[in-house]
């Protein structure tokens, strides 16, 4: 996942990698984001999450296109 | 393996990162544990095997521990008066969301190679026109993840 400056800027990038682009988040949804994804990291009983799980934090932040499904 | 054992160590190496800003060598694991090299080997790769993290092909060292990098990368990430390096954009803002911590986030467009700074503040990132591309959809985020 990288930054960008600007939408500008990610589309000058996009077609000089010659690749489709895939999903955009601001900065304050990927704060959402990684909050939500990372808060327990540290702690001793994080032991992974389910593939259901990953799709429950999607789904609550609104992440529901097809690029954020499983399957 | 015995199953506390394998998430100890687990939360050993995240515990080292976040205190020293790289990962333990598997030997440093092996002392801590009263383990034999192999064991901590064997430990280390049934860890991997979880995506619990990922070492670098081939060896025992820890390439990533997300949102950890455990190797410099270009994004730079400065809590507790330490200097963090994270894999990508998002554990950029991965690593102040799992220590709870205030941050001070330094990396670049992508594109241009301008500065991007980004600022945690009392759990909150400070303001920035700045954005975040994912290239792979979540199904092939395993597939490699270094390239995702």
């Amino acid at each position: 996942m990288l930054f960008f400056r600007s939408e500008e800027a990610l589309h000058e990038w996009l077609v000089a990698q010659k690749v489709e682009r895939g999903a955009v988040l601001s900065i304050p949804q990927l704060w959402e984001l990684s909050q939500h994804w990372y808060w327990d990291r540290m702690s001793p009983n994080y032991h992974g999450r389910t593939i259901e799980q990953v799709q429950e934090i999607f789904k609550e932040l609104g992440l529901t296109s097809e690029f954020w499904q499983a399957q | 393996m015995d199953e506390n054992l394998i998430w100890e160590i687990r939360a050993f190496v995240y515990r080292h990162l976040a205190e020293t800003t790289h990962p333990p060598h598997v030997d440093e694991t092996a002392t801590r544990f009263d383990l034999t090299h192999e064991e901590a080997v064997l430990a280390y790769e049934e860890l991997h095997r979880r995506h619990a993290f990922f070492l670098q092909p081939d060896t025992q060292d820890i390439l990533m521990a997300n949102p950890f990098s455990g190797v410099e990368t270009p994004f730079k990430v400065h809590v507790n008066g330490k200097t963090c390096f994270a894999n990508c954009a998002w554990d950029s803002l991965g690593i102040p969301a799992a220590l709870h911590v205030d941050a001070e986030i330094k990396a670049a467009c992508a594109q241009s190679g301008e500065p991007i700074q980004l600022n945690v503040i009392d759990q909150q990132v400070q303001k920035s026109e700045a954005l975040v591309h994912f290239l792979l959809p979540f199904r092939d985020w395993y597939d490699d993840l270094v390239f995702t």
